[in-house]
């Protein structure tokens, strides 16, 4: 049974929203834990424990003046790069499936806004899209630190969207599908393929936390060689668009390494179904923040050295093993 | 009934913005003076493509096309031409003659496939919708076409390719060595 349109829309407004929420309480668990793991408190003077402090930020963000460099050329480029890279990042949650499906009334609710047969490579192509926003607008800035920022932005992410996609062939291989729903069903069914997958497991991790330029991966917004990256000639809600985006990134890779190895919505016992998920969803975040709080920024050549003679070699052979093991087995 | 005829009007709203989205990026990548902008439209231009390749329920060409094309190929080419930076001077101003009558040459070739399609059409000949089957345009059955009817095809490519990527190392090594000498 086929769920009609406008429980879609009802879905989508929800999850946008939700994930918006997600997205601001992310920043808060960041500095929070950031803040603990560092001997400090982190924020806690808006409401109790800080809570209130992702609120007070947005004010903040929406009352301050969104400048604008006078050498940049383009004004309506300079404007959109951010619209785009907040676009792509949300409307890759739209395929991630939290639920199994519920019957409401008489009425079928789908566990996922859209289930289409290509799901991942869907999440993959809106993700290489997403890019061009954060290139576009470190060279409309028309800024050396900008500049150097996308430039390093667009190498590293084009050096590690390879190991990525290749870390997630095992996993299609075992999962005989692209479709997210059908991989979520498969584990289920046989076993949750962190275990059989491991290597793809930690290649996946380790190729998205640079796809998200997070620590130890955050070059292209190094602080300190480059003010801020691609975003220095940003202020206000734009820069909040690009800040929003790089977070959604990260809980949209979460929710991907949730859906693809340790099996979505199902659990080890009691059918809890979306709360497992977004428990899941939430030991992931921590563990990027942990990575953050622990590890030291690497070196260029490091990083691409690491990238293409490490995690390519790595993750072409385990899709080239997996491959074999599964043909030998079926 | 009506549930089937709002789809097609749907679709034929997204044929028409998806067919002169790819005509206006394309006129826009070749009018363009600033090489940043026309690849940016060439991004458009491929992203509009790839919108077409979903009316003709082929999901997955499309979502590739975005990966590979629209993704991975056209970043390399803005990676380069911002770090050229703002040295170039319009650098196909008056390029080799070849260029304008190969671009000529297919410019004919399309306008009499126009030609063969609309007498094709008034000749009633495009009247009988082809059969497509349900699974046309899946994963599997291009995994499937690619692995038995188009085999030598597909691995040919794949020894291009290959050449191709050991001629850009063999390439950069050379003007690296030939960058040390100079320095010794």
């Amino acid at each position: 049974m086929r769920e009609p349109w406008w429980i879609t829309i009802i879905k989508a407004f929800v999850i946008i929203n939700l994930v918006m929420v997600a997205f601001a309480y992310t920043t808060w668990l960041e500095r929070k834990l950031l803040g603990r793991m560092q001997n400090r408190y982190g924020p806690n003077r808006a409401g109790p424990k800080g809570l209130l402090q992702p609120i007070a930020d947005l004010v903040k963000l929406v009352r301050k003046e969104a400048f604008q460099p006078d050498s940049v050329e383009n004004g309506f480029v300079y404007i959109i790069a951010p619209i785009i890279s907040m676009f792509t990042a949300l409307a890759a949650f739209s395929v991630i499936p939290f639920g199994a499906g519920w019957h409401l009334w008489h009425w079928h609710i789908d566990g996922q806004i859209l289930n289409v047969p290509i799901a991942l490579i869907l999440v993959f192509a809106l993700g290489s899209i997403g890019i061009y926003g954060f290139i576009v607008g470190g060279w409309v800035s028309d800024s050396k630190f900008s500049l150097l920022g996308s430039m390093r932005t667009c190498a590293q992410l084009v050096s590690y969207e390879v190991s990525l996609s290749l870390a997630v062939l095992g996993v299609v291989i075992m999962g005989r599908s692209l479709s997210l729903v059908d991989i979520v069903h498969r584990q289920d069914e046989t076993i949750w393929f962190a275990a059989p997958q491991l290597v793809g497991l930690l290649v996946f991790f380790i190729a998205g936390t640079a796809e998200t330029s997070r620590a130890p991966f955050d070059l292209p917004e190094a602080d300190t060689e480059l003010v801020a990256g691609y975003h220095t000639e940003y202020s206000g809600m734009r820069w909040g668009l690009f800040q929003t985006s790089e977070y959604i990134n990260m809980i949209t890779l979460s929710a991907l390494t949730v859906t693809l190895f340790f099996a979505g919505w199902h659990g080890p016992w009691a059918p809890l179904g979306p709360l497992w998920f977004f428990l899941k969803l939430f030991i992931c975040v921590s563990i990027f923040i942990w990575l953050k709080a622990t590890l030291p920024r690497l070196r260029y050549d490091q990083l691409m050295r690491f990238g293409w003679k490490v995690l390519l070699p790595v993750a072409t052979v385990n899709a080239v093993v997996t491959a074999a093991l599964v043909v030998a087995f079926q | 009934m009506v549930a089937a005829s709002a789809g097609n009007i749907l679709t034929w709203i997204v044929w028409v913005g998806a067919a002169f989205a790819c005509l206006g990026s394309g006129i826009a990548v070749v009018t363009f003076k600033n090489p940043f902008y026309s690849a940016l439209a060439l991004i458009g231009n491929l992203g509009s493509l790839a919108v077409l390749y979903l009316l003709l329920s082929a999901e997955f060409v499309a979502a590739a096309q975005v990966l590979v094309y629209a993704g991975a190929v056209m970043v390399m080419f803005l990676f380069v031409i911002a770090y050229i930076g703002h040295k170039f001077e319009t650098p196909w101003a008056g390029g080799p003659t070849w260029q304008t009558v190969g671009a000529i040459g297919a410019a004919a070739a399309i306008f009499i496939e126009v030609i063969v399609a609309i007498g094709l059409k008034a000749g009633g000949r495009l009247d009988h919708a082809p059969h497509v089957a349900r699974s046309f345009g899946t994963p599997s059955e291009i995994g499937r076409l690619f692995l038995t009817d188009h085999l030598l095809a597909f691995e040919i490519t794949s020894i291009v390719l290959l050449v191709a990527a050991i001629g850009g190392v063999i390439l950069g090594a050379h003007s690296r060595r030939a960058e040390t000498d100079a320095r010794a």
